[in-house]
């Protein structure tokens, strides 16, 4: 536990210095901001000179789905960078073998900003949300929002080997969030192709299942947090 | 000659790292998203994909590509050859311009948007501009955090203005500005001669520039002077 810990308060110092640190914390804060009052102040400005009812306030629910996945996907991909360039220079390797271990460096690198992530979530949501949400939606929200951050991290460290291979798997992992906006656009149930994305059901949730739907997010975010962990350890034992 | 191996070299370079597969994958996609839109909203959105994508990739890259290169030395073993830095630029803006205009014709072909080569020039043109913007800034960082930060005032001065002016809510004066001289082109319109002149003019800037930055970076390794 000391030596995750201290792993982690290293990568903190390693973004302190970047000043990713100071950015990552102000950034949820702001995009909240701009969330919380410039989407419905462009609503109503858009409303007023299209002449119509209503535009993207039916979308409200979804901006809070993806507004509880933002906090997770930035402090996991600024994690996810750390750790590729950390793959690059080979220090990975020396970390594995010390007490802190493979599972230590995950914890370290990925346990512990989705968990500081979620508390965030936790704090921001309620303060910027455009809709009304209950305690335990707001629970289960900020919750499967880490998990999706996580998954991410993970997508991008399992598949990619340098910091190249890195940004072109950043650029196609994120496309899984955008899950969340399938069932308020595709009314078909040609949307249950998407069936394996945990972001697809936070956003059937959202759309209008209740809480019910947040089962099978959270189930298929343990099934990906249980297979990509091991398929990056057993990439990492066989050297690449 | 030694542009042409540069180009080459680069484009072996981003084949094996995966460019050409993530950029089938993304096509795809875009593809499917711009299919499912309503057609009225296609050309539109078609100019915002491209722009945002393809012809921006040279910004979103440059900076794993120019760390994957320190990394592995690349630069120091440039600064002893006879290839110059303006050669190098030229050949990372040819290679990654390649892929842009491939994916942005598949684009504006499936969103039905007219005057290919408007779109294709003005694909070229931004991903000069986007590419050459990321040369200047990878050049001198030493993290991909640190790229990621630095390059979020050019995607901002880069991306909002010119989305405004698709959408026609930016004064008349910006029409002139170059990123939506761009734009406009990626829309399939022609811009002024006036418009072409000073995004041209921008370009040779940031070639300018670029090639400092490359030589400056050539110029120093592990933290002593070659």
């Amino acid at each position: 536990m000391r030596a995750v810990r201290l792993s982690f308060l290293q990568m903190l110092a390693c973004l302190g210095r970047d000043r990713m640190l100071a950015v990552a914390c102000a950034a949820p804060v702001l995009a909240g901001g701009l969330f919380r009052f410039g989407i419905p102040f462009l609503e109503a400005e858009l409303t007023e000179w299209l002449s119509v009812p209503a535009i993207i306030a039916p979308y409200y629910r979804l901006i809070d789905v993806f507004f509880g996945m933002l906090s997770p996907a930035m402090f996991c991909f600024a994690s996810a960078m750390v750790s590729l360039e950390e793959a690059d220079e080979r220090t990975a390797a020396y970390l594995f073998v010390t007490p802190l271990g493979r599972r230590g460096y995950l914890a370290a690198r990925l346990g512990v900003p989705g968990a500081a992530a979620f508390l965030v979530t936790l704090v921001l949501l309620p303060a910027f949300r455009l809709t009304a949400f209950s305690a335990a939606a707001l629970l289960l929200l900020a919750a499967a929002g880490a998990l999706q951050g996580v998954i991410v991290a993970l997508l991008i460290l399992t598949v990619s080997s340098n910091k190249l291979e890195g940004m072109a798997v950043a650029k196609l992992s994120m496309l899984p969030v955008f899950g969340a906006a399938v069932p308020f656009f595709i009314e078909e149930d040609v949307q249950y192709v998407l069936f394996w994305l945990p972001s697809y059901w936070m956003g059937r949730a959202a759309w209008g299942d209740g809480l019910l739907s947040m089962v099978p997010a959270f189930a298929l975010s343990g099934v990906w947090i249980w297979v990509l962990p091991r398929m990056y350890l057993r990439k990492k034992m066989n050297g690449s | 000659m030694r542009v042409k191996a540069m180009f080459l070299a680069d484009m072996r370079f981003q084949a094996r790292y995966g460019f050409y597969f993530l950029y089938a994958v993304l096509t795809v996609v875009y593809g499917m998203v711009l299919y499912a839109l309503p057609e009225g909203w296609r050309e539109k959105a078609a100019a915002i994909l491209i722009f945002s994508d393809p012809a921006s990739m040279g910004l979103f890259f440059m900076g794993a590509i120019v760390l994957l290169e320190k990394s592995q030395r690349t630069p120091w073993a440039f600064a002893a050859s006879p290839v110059r830095p303006m050669e190098y630029v030229i050949g990372k803006v040819g290679s990654l311009s390649a892929v842009s205009l491939a994916v942005a014709a598949v684009l504006a072909l499936t969103a039905g948007v007219g005057n290919l080569p408007m779109v294709l020039l003005g694909t070229a043109m931004a991903g000069g501009m986007f590419t050459l913007s990321g040369i200047v800034v990878a050049a001198k960082i030493s993290s991909l955090n640190q790229f990621i930060l630095w390059t979020v005032p050019v995607e901002v001065v880069g991306f909002v203005p010119a989305v405004l002016h698709l959408f026609g809510i930016t004064p008349d004066w910006l029409r002139y500005y170059p990123v939506n001289v761009c734009m406009e082109m990626v829309s399939g319109a022609v811009p002024s001669p006036a418009g072409i002149f000073v995004a041209a003019a921008w370009t040779a800037v940031l070639l300018g520039l670029s090639g400092q930055a490359v030589l400056a970076m050539w110029g120093s390794g592990g933290g002593g002077k070659l």
